[in-house]
């Protein structure tokens, strides 16, 4: 208990103070470079969710589970909008290419040379509780950080373990603060041939990370192409509005823009992660719909769209956008159709 | 007594007619197959509590030639008055009682169509049904409600969608999901579906 005190008061020492904090939320949601697909996917496949293990860390498992797949049940508390994990992180984390939380596990604790600041697994999910989700994270310590924490490391390890013909092995019981680190730390013990030989800086680099490479195409992304293709392909699910679709009273289908959907800070508000995202994922049950050029045109609508501000912004969006849009393929503090994007935002966090 | 057989015979006669009256006459013609609350009846399936623009869609469709029903087929083409279509399509939109719903996560140890329904299957890259038919299946925009359905209209459905017999999908999505389907896995889902009150 007291190791336990001592690394968390370690973990908030790094983080306080102002300009720390602000240097911090700047690089939440850097940007991962894209891969080019691997051709050999096939065979990582995380474990069926009827083998988390029965017991007090099963459950922790289990509670992130719910959390992925309904994260509504924040609403209110740590969530501002109307989205679930699940909504970009497809088949509850577990998709190759849709940002799959087995990747991401391994990859962190990562060192953003932007802030001088090395952000553990938990604090990379707090942020996109701070801005895919517009809402206010919970501590790093809470349940339900611990939550997603265990269940993403699940992910990843049933799935190597299951790899290397260790189906009947457990998946190994971490303690609360190591499963709030990450698996790219020495301590991290990966199973069978890959023990000792993967090194860290090889650990964000598995293949069906964040997203797929796009290329680039010809024309530069038009909102206004972008606008019929969303009425041809996206509107039926989304709805014309972008606001998606309700069935009793639950939400079903994904808001994509507007107060319910992720902010300006969140990293799918990037054309080209939109771009990569849809091209690769959509519709959802068929995939790779869209041609290229049709995908970075929709992106490029449905990113142009008011959406929450960006929860940095100090009341001055050319400010902001410069400080924290810079360098971003997005559409912030830019004019589309009249007006500049940001200056009718939506509140930001709404959540107290 | 007799008296008391009469009145109670009237009595159930005007709340037949009272009931009757409830249906728009726009939506009459659909009653003898589709039941006066659009539950379906053993001549055509359930259509009480869709949403007004999933069944307009399926008219279109009947009219098009992406689904073949001979009999729905000819009453489709006899639906052209829009306004009419609507009031009747409002009608069955408003009726199907409303469900339990059952949220994504409630239950994780799932097997068969309940797991394909809640989870999918990331191996095959069938998305969870949950997806785009929602709690308990109750449907809603551009997806019908499939709780409560009938197992063999399920069933026959989907084998049409897996023998392109049905289209009119959005980008052939539908089709696609169904043609990874297993025969079984049609089987139990159908049942599982029909089940859901």
């Amino acid at each position: 208990m007291m190791i336990k005190k001592a690394l968390l008061a370690l973990t908030l020492l790094g983080g306080t103070g102002v300009a720390m904090a602000d240097t911090y939320f700047a690089d939440m949601q850097e940007e991962i470079p894209p891969q080019p697909k691997a051709t050999n996917l096939g065979y990582f496949a995380p474990r069926d969710l009827s083998e988390i293990p029965k017991g007090a860390f099963g459950d922790k498992i289990r509670k992130g589970y719910e959390l992925f797949v309904n994260t509504q049940q924040l609403n209110g508390r740590s969530v501002g909008n109307q989205l679930n994990c699940t909504n970009c992180h497809l088949d509850a984390g577990a998709k190759a290419y849709a940002a799959p939380m087995w990747a991401a596990y391994l990859a962190y604790p990562a060192f953003r040379k932007k802030n001088n600041h090395v952000n553990t697994f938990a604090e990379r999910v707090q942020g996109c509780f701070n801005f895919s989700m517009n809402g206010k994270a919970p501590a790093i310590d809470s349940p339900e950080l611990v939550a997603i924490s265990a269940y993403s490391y699940w992910l990843l390890m049933g799935g190597l373990l299951d790899m290397f013909g260790m189906q009947k092995t457990a998946v190994p019981e971490l303690s609360d603060t190591a499963l709030q680190q990450g698996g790219n730390i020495d301590d991290f013990k990966l199973p069978g041939p890959l023990s000792d030989k993967v090194k860290l800086d090889k650990r964000g680099q598995m293949p069906g990370r964040a997203f797929a490479k796009l290329d680039k195409t010809d024309q530069a992304p038009s909102p206004e192409r972008g606008a019929k293709i969303y009425a041809e392909h996206c509107a039926l699910c989304h709805a014309e509005d972008g606001q998606g679709i309700k069935m009793a009273d639950v939400t079903v289908l994904p808001p994509l823009w507007g107060a319910q959907s992720y902010n300006w800070g969140a990293g799918m508000h990037r054309v080209n992660t939109a771009a990569t995202f849809i091209y690769e994922n959509m519709p959802l049950g068929k995939a790779v719909q869209l041609k290229p050029q049709e995908a970075w045109d929709v992106a490029a609508y449905i990113n142009s769209r008011e959406r929450p501000q960006d929860p940095r912004f100090e009341g001055d969006v050319a400010a902001t956008a410069k400080q924290y849009h810079a360098d971003d393929d997005g559409f912030y503090g830019k004019e589309v159709e009249g007006e500049i994007l940001g200056t009718k935002a939506f509140p930001a966090t709404t959540v107290k | 007594m007799r008296n008391l057989i009469i009145a109670s015979g009237l009595l159930t006669l005007m709340a037949a007619t009272a009931q009757a009256a409830d249906i728009p006459t726009e939506a009459q013609q659909c009653v003898t197959c589709h039941g006066d609350k659009g539950q379906g009846t053993a001549q055509g399936p359930m259509i009480g509590g869709m949403s007004e623009q999933y069944l307009d869609a399926q008219i279109e469709n009947f009219i098009a030639g992406r689904r073949n029903n001979t009999l729905m087929t000819l009453m489709a083409q006899s639906l052209v008055d829009l306004p009419a279509r609507k009031i009747a399509l409002s009608y069955f939109a408003a009726q199907g009682s409303p469900l339990k719903g059952q949220l994504r996560g409630d239950k994780i140890a799932l097997s068969g169509a309940e797991k394909l329904y809640y989870q999918g299957d990331l191996k095959r890259g069938l998305p969870a049904c949950y997806s785009c038919h929602g709690p308990a299946a109750v449907g809603g925009g551009s997806f019908p409600r499939l709780a409560g359905q009938q197992a063999d209209y399920l069933a026959e459905q989907l084998i049409a969608w897996r023998k392109l017999e049905r289209s009119g999908d959005h980008d052939n999505t539908m089709g696609h999901i169904a043609a990874k389907l297993k025969e079984d896995e049609i089987k139990s889902l159908a049942t599982y579906l029909s089940a859901i009150q």
